[in-house]
This record gives structure tokens, C-alpha cells and sequence, in this order.
């Protein structure tokens, strides 16, 4: 649950992280670039602390981290907290970051749509909720066009550059993902069929265990 | 960490937690009467985790935990939590458990009491919060010593058949009434 796995967009794709990606996430996290816009996942460290960080991520059950890769690189990554028991029927963007020399080319877009298909379209949430930096523009611009709108404003909360920023709190309905992405951003296509007719009142007989695999895979 | 003996009026008084405290207050968790704007109504700790989790919450320097005590009797607890030393911001909750003295005023003295401490002795610079809006007597009290609604999450808690709103809120030093500050700090 706590190292994500393969959800591919269409330039990205959003895969288990690995001790290799360290140095990156160690290089994002002490970018100005990146410090100044949004919330960073861990201080700068020495190497082992962030194999122990990563050892610890696997271990969490409350949230799960990806690493973002475009053509084969990494370039961004990205870490979700779940819901309070017992629905845990929504979700929290902790992070979503992009490699400063790969912004502007359309992988924030892209990363963000394939993960909001998996939380809507295979984990079924009822919403997704995140906090931005009010002047973050870019990820507004991706919010706004996946379907958040803002539900609050906490004043003067964060502070880069010698000034205050505001943090701006969206939310995402999953009645908005239906409406702007659903019918074309499925991540498998239809089956046709949505339940084996008969299942309910015909019960299969049980298999004696040597037989099983078998049964199941005809 | 927690809070120092802060005496207000009406009886009311926030107090370092006791063992005992960290043994009653999941107990009051578990009653419907406290538990309309509060969930699940479930508990995961044993006596013997009380103890640790006490150790744990005492030892932790991001938070800091009050007993709201009245007429010298314990009746819930308040607290700052998640606090970012770097932005000095924080998180602050109340919970009384003692449902046969709401509406008394221990809420709104526990806060009053609770904000003087975050702004005068712990530099914080803002606070913030989360309330279910029907949970007046919450965000009333709040509101008294200085906290403003800046936000609506709609359809936070189903109850009974109900979705209910929460409120965000937050306050600064500034919105803090300065003519209502405890004894302590009164020269
Ligand atoms: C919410 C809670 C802290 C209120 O405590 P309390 O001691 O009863 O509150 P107070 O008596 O100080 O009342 C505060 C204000 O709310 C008003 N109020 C209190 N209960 C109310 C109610 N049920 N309906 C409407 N107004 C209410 C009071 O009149 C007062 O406002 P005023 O000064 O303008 O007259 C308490 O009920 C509680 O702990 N509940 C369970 C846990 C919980 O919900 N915690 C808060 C989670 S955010």
C-alpha cells in the first residue's frame, strides 16, 4: 500500500519508487525552485537517511508514494494520503512535484490526470482534496482543468521570497471526474458484462485444494 | 509536550495530563453524546497503551496537550497539534468529554485560556481549524478569542442520515481580544 504501483498516463508514467531515485528527490528537495511553490516531502539528508525515509514510506499505511517518469527518465514525484477510517472513500495530494527542468513541458498535465484516473476510476474515491501555495500558477492551471474548485483560504500561511502567501484549499468531486474524464479516461475497456448471471443464486462448488488453480484459470 | 497550569475563571483551569486523564479520555470517545461531530466511536489502546501514548505525546515537541479541568475534576483536554516551528503554525482542537456540562461556558474559558498561552508565550504566529458548522458550541468558542471562518468543506460528516459542512478556520495573534486576556498576563 505504501510504494504505489504502475499507472501510465500518456508521456508519463507514475511507478514504484527505488533507492536509485533518491538523489533526485534529494536534489528537488533543496531546489529553491521547488521549496518557494510547494510543500517537500522530507529536509535535505545525508544519503542513508533517505534510504531510511523510503524504508519507512513502505511501512506506512495512512499514504503512498510514486516516482514520475517521461521517456525514460525520472522526473517528478508524487505522494497521497488516504481518508480516516473507516471509509477511507478519499484521498490527499501530500506532494506533486516535477523536476524543475522538466516543467513546462505538459508531464504535470499528464501525471496528474493518470493518477486522478486510478484514485476515481480503479479505487473508486468519492473525492480528492490538496492545499496549494495561492502564486503556485501552474498547479492551479492543472487543478482547475482536471475539475477542482476551492473550498477555503488560509491567509498569509506560507512564506518564501521575504513574503507571506496565502494557501488555497481545493477539492475534487468525483461527480466532476464522471462528468469531464470519465467516459474517455478509462484505464481498461469495458468488459461488456458486469456480473456472471446466475453467481448469486448458483454458488460455485468447492474445489478440493489440488484442483483449484485449474478451475479458476478455465 | 505539555501545557503549564494556565487558572481561568468559572472554575475552569488547563493542567499538565495525568495517567489517569490519558486513561479516561478514549473511554469518553466511545459515547454517542460526545461523538456526534467526533468519530469513529472506536478505540485501538489498552490502559498499558495509555501509558505510552502519554509518554509519546509528552515527549513530542510539536505538540502541546492540556487537561481542561473544572472544579478541580478533569473534563476533557485542548491542545495546539502539528505545530511548524519554522512557519509557527499549528493545528488546535477541544474535546470535552463530561457531555453533562456542555453549554456552562468550559469550552469557550478553555480557549480563551488556550489562545492566550499560543500567542503570548509560544510566538506562534497563526493557528488553524476544522469543525463540523452544526458544532456550534465549537466554533463559537473558538470564535470568541479571535478565530474567523475562511473556508467551507462541503459533506465532511454523514450522520443520521445527513451530510454535515465543516468549517475552516484561523486566527492570529492580532484577532486575539486583547481586553479579554487571563490574569496571567495582566501586570
Ligand atoms: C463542542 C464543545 C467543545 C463545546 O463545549 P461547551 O463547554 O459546551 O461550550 P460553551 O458552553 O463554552 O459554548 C460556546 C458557545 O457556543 C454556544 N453553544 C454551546 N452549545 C451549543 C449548542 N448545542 N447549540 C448552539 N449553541 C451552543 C454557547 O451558547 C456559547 O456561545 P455564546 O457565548 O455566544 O453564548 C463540547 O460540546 C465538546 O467537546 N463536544 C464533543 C467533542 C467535540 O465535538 N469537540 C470539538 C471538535 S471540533
Amino acid at each position: 500500500m505504501a510504494l504505489g504501483g504502475v499507472i501510465r498516463g500518456t508521456t508519463t508514467t507514475l511507478r514504484t519508487p527505488t533507492e536509485e531515485d533518491l538523489a533526485a528527490y534529494a536534489r528537488w528537495m533543496a531546489d529553491l525552485r521547488v521549496r518557494r511553490i510547494a510543500s517537500i516531502w522530507h529536509e535535505p539528508a545525508m544519503p542513508d537517511t533517505w534510504k531510511e525515509r523510503l524504508k519507512e514510506q513502505t511501512k506506512e499505511k495512512d499514504n503512498v508514494l510514486w516516482s514520475i517518469e517521461a521517456g525514460g527518465r525520472l522526473v517528478g514525484m508524487t505522494r497521497l494520503g488516504w481518508g480516516w477510517e473507516p471509509h477511507r472513500d478519499s484521498a490527499h495530494v501530500d506532494q506533486f512535484i516535477l523536476a524543475p527542468d522538466e516543467w513546462r513541458k505538459g508531464y504535470g498535465s499528464d501525471a496528474a490526470l493518470a493518477l486522478h484516473r486510478y484514485l476515481f476510476d480503479y479505487l473508486d474515491l468519492r473525492r480528492v482534496a490538496l492545499e496549494l501555495h495561492a502564486d503556485n500558477a501552474a498547479a492551479r492551471r492543472i487543478c482547475e482543468k482536471l475539475g477542482y474548485v476551492e473550498f477555503g483560504r488560509g491567509h498569509e500561511v506560507y512564506y518564501r521570497d521575504g513574503a507571506h502567501v496565502d494557501q488555497l484549499w481545493l477539492l475534487m468531486e468525483r461527480a466532476a471526474w464522471d462528468e469531464r474524464w470519465g467516459a474517455e479516461h478509462r484505464e481498461y475497456a469495458p468488459l461488456g458484462t458486469r456480473t456472471v448471471p446466475g453467481s448469486v443464486s448458483h454458488p460455485k462448488p468447492q474445489a478440493k485444494d489440488g484442483e483449484r488453480e485449474e478451475r479458476e484459470n478455465t | 509536550m505539555f501545557g503549564p497550569r494556565i487558572a481561568g475563571e468559572g472554575g475552569v483551569e488547563l493542567r499538565p495530563p495525568t495517567l489517569e486523564d490519558y486513561r479516561q479520555n478514549p473511554r469518553w470517545m466511545l459515547l454517542p453524546e460526545v461523538t456526534r461531530f467526533w468519530g469513529p466511536r472506536t478505540i485501538s489502546e489498552t490502559d498499558a497503551d495509555a501509558e505510552e501514548r502519554m509518554r509519546k505525546e509528552g515527549a513530542r515537541d510539536t505538540s502541546i496537550v492540556w487537561t481542561i479541568a473544572y472544579a478541580g475534576e478533569s473534563a476533557g483536554f485542548t491542545g495546539v497539534f502539528d505545530i511548524d516551528w519554522v512557519r509557527r503554525d499549528g493545528e488546535t482542537g477541544i474535546f470535552i468529554g463530561r457531555h453533562d456540562l456542555y453549554g456552562r461556558g468550559i469550552a469557550s474559558e478553555a480557549v480563551r485560556l488556550r489562545m492566550a498561552y499560543v500567542w503570548k508565550e509560544l510566538g506562534l504566529r497563526r493557528t488553524h481549524n476544522w469543525i463540523a458548522l452544526p458544532n456550534r458550541g465549537s466554533w463559537r468558542a473558538n470564535q470568541k478569542a479571535g478565530y474567523a471562518q475562511v473556508g467551507t468543506y462541503p459533506r465532511s460528516f454523514f450522520r443520521s442520515g445527513e451530510w454535515v459542512d465543516e468549517w475552516l478556520g484561523e486566527a492570529f495573534p492580532h484577532t486575539y481580544p486583547a481586553d479579554r486576556l487571563p490574569d496571567a498576563w495582566r501586570r
